[in-house]
């Protein structure tokens, strides 16, 4: 694992297969010597190669339970889609009873964040005059900046739900509760990897709110434990589910809240880009917030879940007819304002010089010409398109590709034939000889 | 420089009609235009030069061709087809005025937006067009 991503390979586990080569929505994937290796630059965070290795070789380091005790002053922070694990019988109360029986001195909801930003969206919308898509899903502003690097201006200028509260979080604590910032440790209890990754890499942050995220697969089992042990009729003081902004843990959530604008929520990462690609071919005058995330049906499909995603976004679906209004709470206790502008990340050109960029793109089509063009990935890239730029980049051979090193070895092999079957000068005239007696 | 002094990069076959393929020659020509490290803003423009061009291509054409040229300083599009060309070059460029069939229509397309966004988007224009023949139209737009 490196500082800016969250997904690990498991080298024991790695069987060299290319399913994760070939579901990597941004090519970031290889397969050398019989190992996958991700490449930095090009990850987005998504876990679709978590999703698709059979193997289960592709891990997420996340933090432990055991790596709040860092801390005086654990606080955590519950993602709304975390209620969608639950059956409809277990009330967030309990939910937020049982994380302080764990060891957390605060439990705060993202959802109530997720309130608070939708809020401030459909005042901004009110405003802005081109779309916006939304900002709260780190793997599509991740996609963005990497692919779409002319639609950043349309991502909504905000931090996310999980940000706002953190700091909001960070920020009362060493107000009120007079905690030094070292003392405490806000940790983030994840559906994805790609909020794990923010922690070490946020976006449009200086530095994260976040101290830590804990996969909500290492905690669920703990967690139900405690849950289930509870008095039915427990009651936690001061505490009031934001059920609204909980939505936001399923598509639609986001949008359906957004209700006077015309908006459009997606949700899977291929569905997410085929929607991209229509927006940059030119604007969708009709449509003025894309809700866009990653996984499928919404963060209920992030990788570090427990619950079945669909399954999930039913108990959502469930738990939120319970309230229809948005808990009051002051907007002045947040900044939603980001530290700076969303900046591209562009891949390289082939060169930085323009000329010999053009000189590659002619190599670069000669090359993919020579390729059979079956994208079979047996090379370790996900197509032949993709093994030819990285042949051109001095990254991969030609024989990389089984099919042109079958060719060459029948040349070879035919070559070696006639080779044999040529008799130098003299046996040639001996053989002449013993025929004609 | 005119036309031809660029090199072609691309140079694709459109089919009238063709809807499911439409925006895969913009698409295309977006993929290499980011390898050859040309600005996202100039990309986005040629991305929608490219792809109104093609639609117009497949709703109005008997079929046509799309190819584009580059050199350090501009990118040329040009698009030629086989067609009823353009009665009225001026009208079809405004806003709204758009000849496309109810049926085209429902389906989204037709909504007489195409040329005038091409026409916001291009830095020069070039349209050539003949009745029952077919048009050409070269788009440019500059590096600087």
């Amino acid at each position: 694992m490196s500082d800016l991503h969250s997904v690990l390979l498991n080298e024991d586990k790695c069987e060299g297969c290319t399913n994760c080569v070939k579901n990597c929505p941004t090519d970031a994937i290889r397969v050398h010597q019989g190992q996958a290796i991700i490449k930095d630059q090009k990850c987005i965070d998504c876990g679709e190669c978590v999703r698709s290795c059979q193997h289960h070789a592709k891990e997420v380091t996340t933090d432990e339970l055991d790596n709040i005790e860092v801390y005086n002053y654990p606080i955590v922070i519950v993602a709304p889609s975390f209620y969608g694990q639950f059956t409809k019988e277990i009330d967030p109360v309990k939910v937020v009873i049982a994380f302080k029986e764990l060891g957390f001195e605060e439990v705060w909801d993202a959802a109530l964040g997720a309130e608070a930003l939708t809020k401030k969206t459909a005042q901004y919308l009110q405003k802005s005059e081109g779309p916006v898509i939304s900002s709260s899903c780190p793997t599509i502003v991740r996609l963005v900046k990497l692919l779409y690097p002319e639609l950043i201006e349309y991502l909504a200028p905000f931090k996310s739900p999980v940000d706002l509260i953190a700091q909001r979080a960070k920020n009362r604590a060493m107000e009120e509760e007079n905690i030094a910032e070292e003392d405490i440790g806000v940790f983030f209890i994840t559906p994805c990897p790609a909020k794990m990754s923010t922690v070490d890499n946020p976006l449009g942050l200086e530095k994260s709110y976040l101290d830590g995220a804990i996969a909500v697969d290492k905690i669920y089992r703990k967690l139900l434990k405690k849950v289930k042990a509870m008095d039915e009729e427990i009651k936690e003081e001061n505490y009031e589910a934001p059920y609204l902004g909980i939505s936001w843990g399923k598509r639609g959530g986001e949008a359906d809240l957004l209700a006077k604008e015309n908006t459009i929520s997606i949700s899977g990462i291929q569905n997410v880009i085929s929607i991209l690609d229509e927006l940059d071919r030119g604007d969708l005058p009709e449509i003025k917030y894309f809700e866009l995330v990653s996984c499928e049906p919404g963060c209920v499909g992030g990788v570090l879940n427990v619950k079945n995603p669909f399954l999930a976004q039913f108990n959502i679906e469930n738990l939120i007819k319970k309230q229809d209004k948005f808990i009051e709470q002051d907007l002045s206790k947040y900044d939603f304002e980001l530290d700076k502008d969303f900046s591209p990340n562009t891949v390289a050109p082939l060169d930085n010089d323009f000329e010999s960029a053009m000189a590659k793109l002619t190599e670069l089509e000669k090359e993919i010409d020579e390729l059979p063009g079956l994208d079979c990935a047996a090379c370790g890239a996900p197509d032949c398109r993709t093994l030819a730029e990285d042949i051109i980049n001095g990254l991969a051979k030609r024989s990389d590709c089984i099919f042109i090193l079958r060719q060459q070895l029948a040349e070879l092999t035919d070559e070696m034939s006639s080779l044999a079957h040529s008799l130098p000068p003299i046996i040639q005239k001996e053989e002449e000889n013993k025929d004609e007696d | 420089m005119g036309i031809g002094d660029g090199k072609e990069i691309l140079d694709a076959k459109v089919e009238a009609g063709d809807f499911s393929s439409g925006g895969e020659t913009s698409s295309k020509l977006k993929d290499l235009l980011r390898k050859l490290g040309i600005p996202a803003k100039v990309i986005r423009k040629i991305a929608i030069i490219t792809y109104e061009l093609e639609i117009n291509i497949i709703i109005h054409s008997e079929g046509g061709n799309l190819s584009a040229e580059v050199t350090s300083e501009k990118i040329d599009i040009i698009a030629s087809d086989c067609g009823p060309g353009i009665d009225n070059v001026e009208q079809a460029f405004k806003p709204g005025y758009s000849t496309a069939s109810e049926s085209i229509r429902e389906m989204g397309f037709g909504a007489g937006m195409g040329l005038c966004n091409i026409k916001n988007y291009a830095d020069d224009l070039e349209v050539e067009t003949e009745l029952g023949e077919g048009t050409t139209i070269i788009a440019s737009v500059y590096l600087k």
